[in-house]
C-alpha cells in the first residue's frame, strides 16, 4: 500500500515538474530568455527571477532547489529516525518554507510583469503547472512592463563596446582647475558582488571640479548618484582616483574625512537631543581637538547664523520643522568647514521658497572657495545658482555612466531641452516614463569629449611649435 | 591654527557620547526603566520575598525570581539602544566616531542604569519587609555582596542584549529575538528545570546559572532548613492504617518535643547542593563568570558595529 502511494506521489511530482517546465519554456520565450532553461533544475528559478524582476529571489531559489536535490539524494541513504536523518529533515522543512515564501514573491513579480490579478499567486504557489501552461501557451498573457527593446536592455548584460568610454580618455574641466586644486575624479569602475556575480554600478567617470563651484548632480533613480557620491568621499571605495586639492582621498582617508562633509538624504539626527547640543557635539567630533574652544564656539555661532538656527536652538530636534531639521543636518557637517561638501537631496520635503533659501546658503558656502555638490530631484527651481551640472545615466547594461558634465546652459544645448527635469526624463528609461536615450547621450558625450581633448592636445602642440619657431 | 591637526581620540570621544546618552535619559523614555524596575521588584518580593534567605526552597525560588528581574531589566535596558540609531551611527562613524568610544559610553551609561535599578530593587525589598542576613561573604556586609551580585547579573544581561542590538538592524528584529534569549536564560539556568548531560554543560553559558549560584551561595543555602519534606509529609498526616494514624502521631511527637526546627535543619543537610557551598572562592567564581560574560559581549558588540559601514542603504 505504502509502495503504491509513494509511487503515485513520485509520478505525480514528476508530471507536475514536467508540465511546469513545458509552460515555463513558453514564458521564458515571451520574456526573451532561452526556453530550454526551463528544463534545467534550479537554473529555471534563476531565469524565472529575471522574468519577474526578482533576480535575488530567483538565485536563492536556484540554490535551494539544487540543495534539496543533493540533500534528497543523501536522505535516501540515511535512516530518517537517526539524528542525522532528523537533521536533514529539519533542513528540508526550513528550505521548503523559504522556497514557498520566495516563490510567492516571484509569483507576485510575475503577476506585475504580465499585468494579471493577484489570485494567480496562489496557483503559482500550489500548482505552478497550471499558471505556467496557461500563461505560456495563451496569447492573452504577455509581459506588459516592457517592450522588446527594453527587455533586451535588462536581460542582455553590458553596454555595447562602441559606447564604452576608455578609462584613460582624459578629464573634463581640468583646464579650469589650476595647480592641482579642486576635485579630480577618475572612476574606472565601481562594482559589487551579488551572489557570486560581479555587478557594475558605475563605470568610466572622469572629470575635474574647480574650487568655488556649486555642482548639480542629476540622474534618474538607480543611475548611481549616491553610489558616486559615496565613492567620491571614500566611504565606499571604487576603482578610482579621487584627488582633492592635490591629496588622494582614498590614500589619506583617515585625515581627509574631516575635510569632507556629507549630508545624507534622511535627517539622521537624534530627535530627543537639543539643537545646540547636537551641533556642539558635531563640532567636538569634527573640529580639531587642538583648536581653541573660543574658535570652536565662534565657528558654531557662525554656522548657526548662516543656517538660521540660532533662534530656538535650545529646543529639541524633534520639535523642529522639516526644513529646520534639514538645516541642522547640514550644520552638523558644515561646522567642520569642509573643503568638499556633498548633499544628497537636501531639499526633499521642502517647499520652493525654503529650498531656494537653502541653496542660496549653499551658494554662499561655494563662494567661499569650497566645492559643493548637491543631488536634487527638483533642480529647476534652483538651477540658476549652479555652476556645473553632472548628468549620470544608466546605460543598456544597467551601469551608471557619465552622460554630461558642463554648465547648465551647455547642458540645455547638449540635450536640446529647456529644463533639467526634461534632461533627466530624456535619459530615463521608457518604463520609468522617460525617453530611454541614455546610450545615445553617453556615447555622444564620450565622442565630443574625445574630440575636445584632441583639439586641446593639438592646440598645445601647435603653441609649443610656435614657441620653438 | 598651525601645526598638525589632531582630532578627538577614543578616550576623549567617550564624554561626548556619554553626555548624549544622559540627555536621552532625561528627554527620551529611558528613565522609565527605573519605575519599571521598582514595579517588577515589588511584585516579585510580594510573591516570594517572605521565605527568601530563610529556607532552602524560599531562597531558591526567591533567588531565581530576583535573577529573572535582573535579566529582564538588563535586557530591556539596552535591547533597542543601538539598533534604533544604526543609521545615525553609520553617519557618525563616517564623520570620525570611534566604535570603541561609542560602545564604551554605552557601557558606562548602562552601568549607571543598572546600578540605579539595583538600588531601587533593594529599596523595594526593604520596604516589603524582606529580611536579609547581615554578614557578607566577601565584604563584611551582606547587602554590599548582594548588590554586587545583582548588579553583575543585570549588567551581564544588559551587555548581552547590547550585543544583540548591535547585531540586528531594526527594533522589530531586536524585540523578536529578545524573548528567545530570555527563555534560553531561564530554561538553562538549572534553577527550575533539572538538566543533565550535554544540557547541563549549556547552563555554564547562561547568566542565570551564575547569578542564581551567586545568590544561593551568598544566602548560605546549604545551611538553611528545608521545609519541602515536612510539608509533603504533613499532607499525608490523615492516612489511616488499621484504625491508626501513624504519620500524624509522628508529626505530633516531633512538635510536642519541640524538634521541628531540628528536623527541618536535618532535612536541609540532606539536600545540600555542592554548587552553593558557602565559600569566598565559590562566590568569586560566580562574579568572575559574570564579569567574563560582560567583557565578551561588549567585545562582540564592538566587533559587530565595526561592520556598520557595510550596511546596505
Amino acid at each position: 500500500m505504502t509502495v503504491t502511494f509513494d509511487l503515485i506521489n513520485t509520478v505525480y511530482n514528476a508530471a507536475m515538474w514536467l508540465l511546469t517546465s513545458i509552460g515555463l519554456r513558453k514564458i521564458f520565450d515571451k520574456c526573451g530568455l532561452m526556453g530550454l532553461y526551463a528544463f534545467v533544475p534550479g537554473y529555471r528559478y534563476r531565469e524565472l527571477g529575471k522574468c519577474s524582476r526578482k533576480e535575488t529571489e530567483g538565485r536563492i531559489c536556484m540554490i535551494l532547489e539544487v540543495a534539496s536535490i543533493v540533500f534528497g539524494a543523501i536522505g535516501t541513504a540515511i535512516d530518517s529516525t537517526t539524528r542525522e536523518g532528523l537533521l536533514l529533515e529539519l533542513i528540508a522543512v526550513v528550505s521548503a518554507i523559504t522556497l514557498v515564501i520566495l516563490t510567492i514573491r516571484i509569483a507576485a513579480g510575475l503577476c506585475r510583469t504580465f499585468g494579471t490579478r493577484k489570485f494567480w499567486i496562489l496557483l503559482w504557489t500550489l500548482v505552478p503547472a497550471v499558471p505556467a501552461l496557461i500563461w505560456g501557451y495563451s496569447k492573452k498573457y504577455q509581459p506588459i512592463y516592457l517592450n522588446r527593446e527594453e527587455e533586451d536592455e535588462i536581460l542582455a548584460g553590458t553596454m555595447p563596446a562602441e559606447l564604452a568610454i576608455p578609462a584613460d580618455a582624459g578629464d573634463i574641466g581640468a583646464g579650469e582647475a589650476k595647480d592641482g586644486s579642486g576635485l579630480y575624479i577618475r572612476l574606472r569602475e565601481r562594482t559589487v558582488w551579488d551572489f557570486l556575480r560581479k555587478r557594475y554600478l558605475l563605470k568610466d567617470i572622469c572629470l575635474t571640479i574647480p574650487n568655488g563651484s556649486l555642482v548639480l548632480l542629476l540622474g534618474g533613480s538607480g543611475s548611481g548618484k549616491t553610489t558616486l557620491v559615496n565613492a567620491i568621499i571614500g566611504y565606499e571605495k571604487a576603482d578610482a582616483d579621487m584627488i582633492l586639492n592635490g591629496q588622494n582621498i582614498y590614500e589619506n582617508y583617515d585625515k581627509m574625512k574631516y575635510r569632507i562633509g556629507f549630508v545624507p538624504q534622511q535627517d539622521l539626527l537624534r530627535m530627543n537631543d537639543t539643537v545646540i547640543r547636537t551641533l556642539q557635539d558635531a563640532a567636538e567630533l569634527r573640529l580639531p581637538s587642538n583648536m581653541a574652544d573660543k574658535r570652536k564656539a565662534e565657528r558654531l555661532e557662525d554656522v548657526m547664523d548662516t543656517l538660521g538656527l540660532t533662534a530656538g536652538c535650545h529646543g529639541l530636534v524633534s520639535k523642529k520643522s522639516g526644513g529646520q531639521k534639514k538645516r541642522i543636518s547640514i550644520g552638523m557637517e558644515l561646522v567642520s568647514d569642509p573643503e568638499l561638501f556633498i548633499l544628497d537631496e537636501p531639499d526633499s520635503g521642502l517647499d520652493g521658497v525654503i529650498a531656494r533659501e537653502l541653496f542660496q546658503r549653499l551658494r554662499d558656502v561655494a563662494d567661499s572657495g569650497k566645492i559643493v555638490i548637491a543631488i536634487t530631484h527638483t533642480p529647476d527651481r534652483v538651477v540658476d545658482m549652479f555652476d556645473k551640472v553632472i548628468v549620470l545615466a544608466r546605460d543598456s547594461g544597467r551601469v551608471g555612466r557619465l552622460a554630461f558634465y558642463g554648465s547648465p546652459n551647455e547642458a540645455r544645448a547638449f540635450f536640446g531641452k529647456q529644463s533639467m527635469e526634461e534632461i533627466v526624463r530624456s535619459v530615463n528609461r521608457t518604463s520609468e516614463g522617460g525617453e530611454g536615450r541614455a546610450d545615445e547621450f553617453i556615447s555622444r558625450f564620450a565622442v565630443e569629449r574625445t574630440d575636445s581633448l584632441m583639439l586641446q592636445e593639438n592646440g598645445k602642440e601647435g603653441s609649443s611649435d610656435e614657441r620653438e619657431a | 591654527m598651525s601645526g598638525k591637526l589632531e582630532y578627538k581620540g577614543r578616550l576623549s570621544q567617550i564624554p561626548i557620547y556619554l553626555g548624549k546618552l544622559f540627555r536621552m535619559f532625561v528627554y527620551q523614555s529611558d528613565w522609565k526603566a527605573l519605575p519599571m524596575a521598582a514595579l517588577i521588584a515589588g511584585l516579585v518580593t510580594f510573591a516570594v520575598g517572605a521565605n527568601l534567605f530563610k529556607t532552602q526552597e524560599g531562597t531558591l525560588q526567591g533567588g531565581f525570581a530576583l535573577v529573572c528581574v535582573c535579566i529582564w531589566n538588563g535586557f530591556f535596558n539596552s535591547i533597542q539602544v543601538i539598533c534604533r540609531e544604526r543609521t545615525i551611527i553609520k553617519r557618525e562613524h563616517r564623520a570620525g566616531m570611534h566604535i570603541t568610544s561609542y560602545v564604551a559610553s554605552h557601557m558606562i551609561y548602562q552601568a549607571f542604569l543598572c546600578a540605579m535599578q539595583i538600588v531601587i530593587i533593594l529599596g523595594v525589598c526593604h520596604l516589603m519587609m524582606v529580611q536579609f542576613p547581615e554578614k557578607g561573604l566577601i565584604t563584611p556586609w551582606f547587602m554590599v555582596d548582594l548588590s554586587i551580585t545583582l548588579f553583575l547579573i543585570t549588567y551581564a544581561a544588559d551587555m548581552m542584549s547590547l550585543a544583540i542590538s548591535a547585531l540586528v538592524h531594526n527594533t522589530t528584529t531586536a524585540m523578536t529575538v529578545m524573548p528567545f534569549m530570555l527563555i534560553f536564560q531561564l530554561v538553562f539556568s538549572g534553577g527550575l528545570v533539572r538538566l543533565s548531560g550535554d544540557a547541563e554543560r549549556i547552563t555554564d553559558l547562561t547568566v542565570a546559572k551564575w547569578g542564581l549560584q551567586g545568590i544561593c551561595t551568598l544566602g548560605n543555602y546549604n545551611s538553611l532548613p528545608m521545609v519541602a519534606l515536612w510539608n509533603m509529609i504533613f499532607r499525608f498526616k490523615d492516612i489511616d492504617l488499621y484504625g491508626e494514624k501513624p504519620i500524624a502521631a509522628i508529626l505530633n511527637e516531633i512538635q510536642s518535643r519541640d524538634m521541628l526546627d531540628l528536623v527541618l535543619q536535618k532535612s536541609g543537610e540532606y539536600s545540600q547542593n555542592a554548587q552553593y557551598v558557602y565559600t569566598v572562592e565559590n562566590l568569586t567564581n560566580c562574579w568572575l563568570h559574570l564579569a567574563g560574560v560582560i567583557v565578551v559581549f561588549a567585545l562582540i558588540a564592538v566587533i559587530l558595529l565595526e561592520f556598520v559601514d557595510s550596511d546596505k542603504r
